[in-house]
């Protein structure tokens, strides 16, 4: 626990405004790292996650000023970039935007370890086993909306159907989750 | 290009402003190594300083620099010019350009052509002045002395062999000046540096070498310590003025700081500094210089 | 928004799995959600990647946000082949904004209007601001009154001269071609179209040369008021339109661009204070 006011991700953004590429290279060295690593489990062409991330930072440099002080920066760069990527790979079929639901090898599918469960606890509460049984129509849905921050007309070019669509499923996939947490839980909760 | 010994050689040189002799026959060699130009306000340094830099030409005299005459052909100054950082005493900035953006214009000035080189060389000399943070700043949003930090940056470029200097300390903090020793000092085991100043603290802080000037003439040419030592037993400390003091003031303990003509009676000898050394050299010019305290 | 404090952190081992894909997306959802609220944890990530990936990404954009783009003229220029450091001296030249060449355009639009809808009798407008664009044009490629870099540009191999030089030539490239394509739209006889090129390119050198004189101001001055009572004083004096540039002018003019140009190497060569001759 560190008695020394360290800067605020807000502030350093402020100090962008003014021009300062300490506060850049700063704000870098916080978020760039786990940038590229959400993006690359997106996609795995590294040089368009490099170019992404780049384009993102300068275009952070060249916005700092709209940045409004509700928000987390972090989100707020993650936005940014999931979009970028997003309009960039738009004609790419050979690439993934959304992460595999189901990893074959992974055992953890039937059993979640323990720190898993922990995890999960933490972030998702009850609500972790429910999005888990989510049926497969509705799982790009809410990976693209509820889970990746895109507003349900992105989400629609995204996936390539209309956005009533996306919202639609949304809505019955909001259902689901909610007839799944009055259920009983099986097993481990 | 071969590099004499001595890269800086004036004989004789004189220049005229209609009527006014901004110099008059100075002699003067220049080395390796940092050298103070200690003087009032038009004893000629940024003249002589101009000269040195092939900013302007002497009238009469023989100036060579780098074994070269720059009067003689457009090549030989050229290639003077390659071997040559300059911060004059009035540097303008365009007030939209970066401090980057103005460096590597200066940059490419000095046929810098390869873009990833210069990039390069532009960052290593603004971290050598502190700037690196604010390489992306417009320089009309930058303080006075990031301003004159800069213009040195540019002066600095490819650690050329003669670097010319006007008033380099303008607007520098202690830190800064201790900073920039520590440039120059670097510098000047390679270089041959000129700078110039009015101020005695920064040629005490800077240089190893000291030339005085006043009105255009050369009056003491040698080592710090030399000059420091001709005040040698002329400066004292004592409860009163002296009389017939060239100049005194008092100092924060309450006591006086006497320089030049008889001890006062009670008087203790103090430990003269260049700035004694200065004081007595220009003689009745010197209370122009020393603003009572 | 604070940073809360965080009971719970990422082990290293699960981040890892994290990084190698090897999370299902409900969990590798968890861990996403986790990094975005968690500071440290997100600062352990970076070891865990490839290296040498993250500082290559910050190398592009330190190079994106340290050097300032180009005008787009230039980025034009660049693309035809225009080498990398003379587009940088030039970014710097006033002459080239895109005001300037707005300006220069729009005035030399209304004079062929001018002249188009006249019918040809009034081209006085258009022979005059025609070969004045390239000359105002250099002028202001000077700088400022008192250049900021003056000092600099005179002690820098490169060369005041060859900087001058380089400005009047990128203003006239840019300035020419326009000018050239609205003389074919004004009417008269096929030679109109081209002939206002003989005063452009002889006053030039006639700025150049008065400029190393008394300055580029005051030299442009001169070139502006002597070209106005030109072509003022053929529309006074009851001659043809086209007077200013019949085939006996053209003559004076080139006979005025070849003395301009011999005062010029003439002090190029004389001057001892080398590359202030312009």
């Amino acid at each position: 626990m560190g008695t020394i006011p360290t800067v605020t991700d807000a502030a350093l953004v402020a100090a962008l405004a003014d021009g300062e590429t300490g506060a850049l290279r700063e704000l870098y060295e916080r978020h760039g790292a786990w940038l590229h690593a959400r993006l690359l489990r997106r996609c795995n062409d590294r040089e368009v996650v490099v170019e992404v991330v780049q384009d993102t930072f300068v275009a952070l440099w060249k916005d700092a000023r709209r940045f409004r002080h509700d928000g987390e920066v972090g989100a707020w760069l993650w936005g940014i970039a999931f979009r970028r990527m997003v309009s960039r790979l738009r004609s790419r079929r050979d690439v993934v935007l959304l992460p595999e639901w189901d990893v074959v090898t992974a055992p953890q599918r039937v059993l979640p370890s323990a720190e898993d469960q922990v995890l999960l606890g933490v972030e998702y509460g009850d609500l972790a086993p429910a999005l888990r049984r989510l049926s497969p129509e509705f799982r790009s849905v809410v990976q693209a909306v509820v889970l990746d921050g895109l507003t349900t007309k992105e989400a629609g070019r995204l996936l390539g159907v209309r956005e009533n669509t996306v919202k639609t499923r949304l809505h019955r996939a909001k259902a689901q989750l909610r007839a799944a947490l009055t259920e009983p839980q099986e097993g481990w909760r | 290009m071969n590099v004499t010994r001595n890269t800086v050689e004036l004989t004789g040189v004189g220049k005229r402003y209609g009527r006014k002799h901004a110099l008059v026959d100075v002699d003067l060699t220049f080395d390796q190594g940092v050298t103070g130009l200690l003087g009032p306000n038009g004893a000629g340094k940024t003249t002589l300083l101009r000269i040195v830099a092939t900013s302007i030409a002497a009238d009469t005299g023989e100036v060579r620099l780098l074994g070269r005459d720059p009067h003689r052909a457009y090549a030989d100054v050229t290639a003077v010019r390659r071997e040559l950082g300059y911060l004059p005493q009035e540097l303008g900035y365009p007030s939209d350009m970066t401090a980057f953006g103005f460096v590597e214009y200066v940059a490419v000035l000095k046929e810098w052509n390869d873009r990833e080189r210069r990039t390069q060389e532009v960052r290593r000399v603004l971290d050598l002045v502190d700037l690196s943070d604010q390489a992306t700043v417009r320089v009309g949003r930058l303080s006075g002395g990031q301003r004159r930090r800069v213009g040195l940056a540019q002066a600095l470029l490819a650690d050329p062999l003669l670097v010319v200097l006007d008033e380099p300390t303008t607007g520098l903090d202690p830190a800064q000046r201790a900073d920039l020793r520590r440039t120059l000092s670097t510098l000047g085991h390679r270089s041959t540096v000129l700078l110039s100043t009015h101020q005695t603290e920064d040629v005490a802080a800077l240089c190893e070498r000291v030339v005085v000037l006043a009105g255009g003439t050369v009056r003491f040419d040698g080592a710090v310590t030399d000059m420091v030592a001709t005040a040698a037993g002329r400066v004292w400390l004592a409860d009163e003025p002296g009389d017939d003091a060239l100049v005194s003031w008092q100092t924060g303990t309450g006591r006086h700081h006497v320089v030049g003509g008889t001890p006062p009676a009670g008087a203790d000898p103090a430990e003269p500094t260049l700035e004694d050394a200065y004081l007595l050299m220009l003689g009745p010019d010197a209370r122009r210089l020393r603003a009572p305290a | 928004m604070t940073t809360e404090a965080q009971y719970w952190h990422a082990d290293p081992a699960l981040l890892a799995r994290y990084i190698a894909g090897a999370l299902d997306a409900v969990t590798g959802a968890s861990v996403e959600q986790h990094l975005s609220r968690c500071e440290s944890c997100r600062r352990s990530v970076g070891p865990l990647l490839e290296p040498g990936l993250v500082d290559r990404t910050w190398a592009g954009i330190r190079d994106a946000v340290e050097r300032p783009p180009l005008p787009h003229s230039l980025r034009l220029a660049r693309r035809c082949g225009l080498p990398e450091p003379t587009a940088v001296l030039l970014a710097g030249a006033a002459s080239l904004r895109s005001a300037w060449l707005v300006g220069a355009f729009l005035s030399l639009s209304f004079a062929t209007l001018a002249a188009y809808v006249s019918g040809g009798t009034a081209l006085a407008p258009f022979l005059l601001i025609a070969p004045l664009a390239p000359v105002l044009g250099v002028a202001a490629a000077y700088g400022p009154r008192q250049d900021p870099l003056e000092a600099l540009v005179a002690t820098a191999p490169y060369g005041r001269t060859r900087l001058i030089l380089l400005r009047t030539l990128a203003v006239l490239v840019s300035v020419l071609p326009v000018t050239a394509l609205l003389g074919l739209a004004v009417p008269g006889p096929p030679w109109l179209a081209a002939a206002w090129l003989g005063p452009a390119l002889s006053l030039v050198p006639v700025l150049l040369a008065l400029a190393g004189f008394v300055g580029p101001r005051a030299a442009a001055t001169v070139v502006l008021l002597g070209w106005s009572s030109v072509v003022v004083a053929s529309t006074r004096g009851g001659l043809d339109p086209a007077w200013p540039v019949e085939a006996g002018q053209q003559g004076v003019y080139l006979a005025l661009a070849v003395a301009a140009c011999a005062v010029i190497a003439i002090r190029l060569r004389i001057d001892r204070q080398r590359g202030v001759a312009l």
